[in-house]
């Protein structure tokens, strides 16, 4: 088969879709909204109507972020279908990344249960407790009263390895945050692995794609752990994703053995993404007098919110360029999950009752 | 109807500012007025004139609109239509009061939704109670039978019910069933009213059944309870009703004043107003204004020619009962104003196209049932949300169906058998190769036909385009342009010489003495074009040089000549897709025959045609629909439908609100 007969179809389907799914207008006639109520009563009518349908049934916020999940799952198995098996095993990949944000949530609660004995009651119903990729026994977690038994019911799957490698005291004292690292980092594992399955041109996108994405996520974390957390070098190479052009070239250069880590890895960046550079520091300079965490954590969504344009920008890049490639698929499924953050972000911010100007500056529109 | 677009007028008036708000009220009911900017005045005119500044702006209108028509299509309800006695009885615009009705309605829908949610998270802590259990999942529950040694019960209850679980407290021994995880935290509650375990073992067994029994029916009645709440919500919205009616209509009228008004300059006394009207209405309008404000104005017309032709809004003069094919045309594009209007010609081809490929007395009357239904039913249900067979498809299945059943009865076709005589040739015997008389023989005889037909659309097209360059008084373009005379002329050439050598049985090229003198003499037109163009731009200041002219008059004598060649002759050939819809129409039903044939039972031969019918109708329908509006778009519209038209859009109390 032809990349032509391969990915024909599915461009065009997916290049449809995607010229009716960017309602800007939408969010900020939700944005605008006076309560929660309203605001969600606005998807009458979108592709987004299904959640509207669950909140009119229940009023319950969290069953509707479950039924997003849901969508989501069906839409990465839906396209997969489409796809011949080699980029269709790929998706399996990027499908995996929700499960380890479900075995993330589902971790969490079983912490809150088992480790800070706080009652999780009806909470658990919002865990997707389908296969996604892998057979989890999702009760089995959150039931678990021992760490043994909650790495049973990994068994058979590659997150039992990575969980194996921590214990029940280190969790309790240093938190869930480095397993959840290991987990993210497992998975760009997985990425790197399933790249390398992908032929010609599809194996190029996804390169430059993924390179590009993991760069930026580092860029991320060094503003948001080691500029404001101050973390120390061996705790920064734990938490840099493997992958990408920072990581690589900081690992030659022996960055994190140097006197000052950051600096090295600043000036990598910069030669790199000038311009990511000069809007970080742009954004810094304003922000001089910043002083409290929630200041602090204001010039972070900042940073964050312009990262975000920039990684929309690289993918509408992609879909003005080779059309039968899985470079439109990957764009698509950024634009959808970037679509759904963006609702997320503002139901939530409308269930806390922020102000239009919080959620706005929250999802950088 | 007007053969034509509907011709315009511009109006301008001034008023006195004390009588604006009664003339823009007086307006806007009559509906018929597209308001245009006054931006072309001498600059020291414009400058004595002020801008319009609003005391509620318009953003702040618009939002409060939506936020208005959002509450009410939760609540299922219908926007009210604006009366001109309403609008003229309008209590004043009281933003804050209208914020806090809604603020207050918006609060207690959000109170039904938060009980709701209550709701939801009690059926879901005991689904999972009821789904370990369902699952055998016995080792993830906590059973407990047995009484308290003191303390009170209901305190026990209470504590209990804190954590979650089912809890049954009306029978003796008490039966408590939680999650494991939570059985710490019940043991430490329970242990301070010092439970003991009952030793009852019937009542040990029978205990879990009846939890679950309990659970089951809690979950049950909560869900009812969900459903109640849900309905209470838009009964709350409902109730309200009356409210958020006035406040929509008094708002969406400010919002359509504030729009008007928008384009109304000022000086200290005056108010100065532009707009275009369909010339049919200018009196009424002039009148109207003299009366609101009792001929203290000045008003002023100026004719749509006086105009560029790019500015001046275009409407179609077509019949209600054409609107159909009107949006087919507007799906396209708007026409320049003064031209032909597409429409009744857009539906004669449309028909005739469809009747050709979709042939069938019997499925034609199908269509026409499924588009009277389609248009009852949403007739019925106004506010219900277009489905795959849209409003739209409804109102054109409703010509097609019986544009269907007359090509059904010329050829004598119904549901896929020749059960009635053919009026003009029977298609399934020809496409089945059956020895026929007459003139239609064969396949060959059905393209024919069709390629009769695409000569005649695409002629049609030729002239519409003539009779607009004429209008137009584009005299050079009619002449030398490949869809003006030149053009006919050499197509008609191209329909002789093409005719005689199918005549001679694909043998000999015909000759006559007129077609070398003809052909040369269409060529050196068109090799003219070039030069004069260039001359007649000399004239009005823009010279090119010589060899520029040379070039381009090359280059264009190359292009103009393929496109008329080969882009007419393509065109004429496309219309032999009619026939192949046709043929396979007929092919299919005939496979479908005889596919029912072959089990020899008469119900799986009724099932079978039922079937291949239904099949049929949706898929032929749906290619011949698509190849109609294709052959429309590409075929006839290319010929004379420039569309550098800008559509109309009056402003009234009815107009919608994206319009403005």
């Amino acid at each position: 088969m032809s990349r032509v007969s391969d990915y024909a179809f599915i461009n065009a389907k997916l290049r449809a879709r995607i010229g009716i799914m960017r309602e800007s207008s939408l969010f900020d006639e939700m944005i605008k909204a006076p309560s929660l109520t309203e605001a969600i009563a606005k998807l009458d009518g979108t592709h987004h109507a299904g959640l509207l349908e669950v909140y009119r049934k229940t009023g319950d916020l969290q069953q509707v972020e479950l039924q997003m999940l849901e969508d989501e799952i069906a839409l990465y198995r839906e396209v997969g279908s489409y796809l011949p098996s080699v980029p269709s095993e790929f998706l399996s990949v990027l499908l995996e990344k929700i499960e380890v944000d479900n075995v993330k949530n589902c971790i969490r609660l079983w912490y809150s249960d088992a480790v800070r004995h706080h009652l999780i009651s009806y909470r658990s119903s919002y865990i997707y407790k389908g296969s996604i990729v892998h057979r989890i026994d999702y009760d089995a977690v959150i039931n678990a009263v021992s760490y043994p038994e909650l790495l049973r019911a990994f068994r058979d799957t590659p997150y039992a390895e990575v969980l194996s490698s921590f214990s029940l005291e280190s969790i309790a004292s240093r938190g869930l945050f480095p397993l959840e690292i290991a987990l993210d980092h497992m998975w760009f594992r997985h990425l790197d692995e399933g790249i390398r399955k992908l032929h010609g041109r599809d194996r190029k996108t996804a390169e430059e794609i993924y390179s590009v994405d993991a760069d930026l996520k580092n860029i991320l974390m060094l503003t948001r752990y080691s500029y404001s957390y101050h973390l120390s070098p061996e705790d920064l190479e734990k938490v840099m994703i493997p992958m990408g052009y920072i990581v690589k070239e900081a690992q030659k250069m022996g960055a994190l053995s140097s006197d000052d880590p950051i600096a090295v890895i600043s000036g990598i960046v910069k030669h790199r993404y000038p311009r990511v550079s000069e809007e970080i520091a742009r954004i810094r300079r304003t922000a001089d007098d910043l002083t409290t965490v929630d200041e602090n954590n204001r010039e972070i969504v900042l940073i964050e919110a312009y990262l975000g344009e920039r990684r929309q920008s690289e993918y509408r890049k992609i879909l003005m360029g080779d059309p039968f490639s899985i470079g439109v698929v990957l764009a698509y499924f950024f634009l959808c999950l970037q679509e759904d953050g963006t609702l997320r972000a503002i139901l939530s911010g409308k269930y806390y009752g922020w102000s239009e100007d919080k959620i706005r500056e929250g999802i950088g529109l | 109807m007007s053969m034509f677009t509907r011709k315009m007028r511009m109006l301008t008036a001034v008023v006195m500012e004390s009588d604006r708000d009664s003339v823009v009220k007086a307006l806007l009911e009559k509906g018929v007025m597209e308001f245009v900017h006054i931006g072309l005045l001498p600059a020291d005119k414009m400058a004595k004139l002020s801008e319009h500044s609003s005391a509620v702006p318009k953003a702040a209108l618009t939002d409060m609109r939506v936020r208005v028509e959002t509450l009410m299509k939760e609540g299922g309800m219908k926007l009210p239509e604006i009366s001109a006695e309403a609008a003229d009885s309008l209590p004043p615009l009281d933003m804050e009061g209208f914020r806090r009705t809604l603020d207050k309605l918006s609060l207690s829908l959000q109170s039904i939704r938060d009980r709701q949610r209550s709701i939801n998270q009690e059926i879901n802590a005991l689904s999972e109670i009821i789904r370990y259990s369902t699952e055998k999942k016995d080792d993830y529950l906590d059973l407990r039978v047995g009484m308290p040694a003191h303390g009170n019960a209901d305190d026990l209850h209470a504590r209990l019910e804190q954590i979650g679980g089912v809890f049954l407290f009306s029978r003796k021994p008490y039966i408590s069933l939680t999650l494991r995880r939570d059985s710490s935290r019940v043991t430490d509650v329970m242990d301070k009213f010092g439970w003991t375990e009952s030793t009852d073992s019937e009542a040990q067994k029978s205990a879990g059944a009846e939890a679950i029994g309990e659970a089951k029916a809690l979950t049950e009645s909560c869900r009812n309870e969900l459903g109640k709440l849900a309905d209470e919500a838009a009964e709350r919205i409902r109730s309200n009703g009356k409210a958020l009616s006035d406040i929509w209509t008094n708002v969406r009228v400010h919002e359509l004043c504030e729009h008007v008004e928008s384009y109304f300059s000022y000086t200290r006394n005056t108010s100065l107003f532009s707009g275009w009207v369909p010339e049919e209405y200018s009196d009424d309008i002039s009148a109207l204004i003299t009366k609101v404000t009792d001929g203290r104005c000045i008003i002023e017309w100026t004719e749509a020619d006086e105009v560029p032709r790019g500015e001046v809004p275009v409407e179609m003069s077509s019949p209600k009962v054409l609107r159909p094919f009107e949006h087919l045309v507007r799906n396209y594009s708007t026409p320049e104003y003064g031209s032909i209007n597409p429409t009744p010609f857009t539906a004669a081809a449309y028909l005739c196209m469809f009747a050709l490929m979709f042939a069938d007395l019997g499925q034609g009357f199908i269509l026409l049932l499924v588009g009277l239904i389609g248009s009852w039913l949403y007739r019925k249900n106004p506010t219900k949300p277009d489905g795959i067979i849209s409003r739209y498809l409804c109102s054109l299945l409703i010509f097609l169906g019986p544009a269907s059943m007359a090509g059904g009865l010329l050829f004598g076709s119904c549901f896929g058998f020749s059960l009635i005589p053919a009026l003009w040739f029977n298609y399934d015997a020809v496409v089945e190769g059956e020895p026929v008389q007459g003139l239609i023989q064969d396949i060959y005889d059905i393209l024919g036909i069709t390629i009769k037909f695409g000569i005649v659309i695409i002629y049609l097209g030729l002239v519409l385009n003539w009779i607009n360059l004429v209008r137009k008084k584009r005299y050079f373009e009619l002449v030398f342009d490949k869809n003006g005379l030149v053009g006919g002329v050499m197509y008609a050439l191209g329909i002789w010489f093409a005719w005689g050598f199918v005549a001679s049985g694909y043998r000999t090229f015909p000759s006559s003495p007129f077609f070398a003198p003809v052909l040369i003499s269409c060529l050196a037109l068109i090799v003219i074009k070039g030069p004069l163009e260039a001359v007649l731009k000399a004239r009005e200041g823009h010279k090119e040089s010589v060899g520029h002219v040379i070039m381009s008059t090359v280059m264009d004598f190359l292009v103009e000549v393929l496109e008329i060649f080969s882009g007419l002759l393509s065109n004429t050939l496309s219309f032999m897709r009619v026939a192949g819809l046709g043929i396979a129409h007929a092919s299919l039903m005939s496979a479908f025959y005889q596919m029912a044939d072959m089990p020899g039972n008469i119900i799986a031969k009724v099932l079978i045609m039922i079937l291949g019918n239904l099949l049929v109708i949706v898929l032929e329908g749906l290619s011949a629909g698509i190849q109609s509006l294709r052959l429309n778009y590409y075929e006839f519209f290319t010929k004379y439908f420039t569309g550098h038209g800008v559509a109309f859009e009056p402003v009234g109390l009815r107009s919608r609100a994206s319009a403005d």
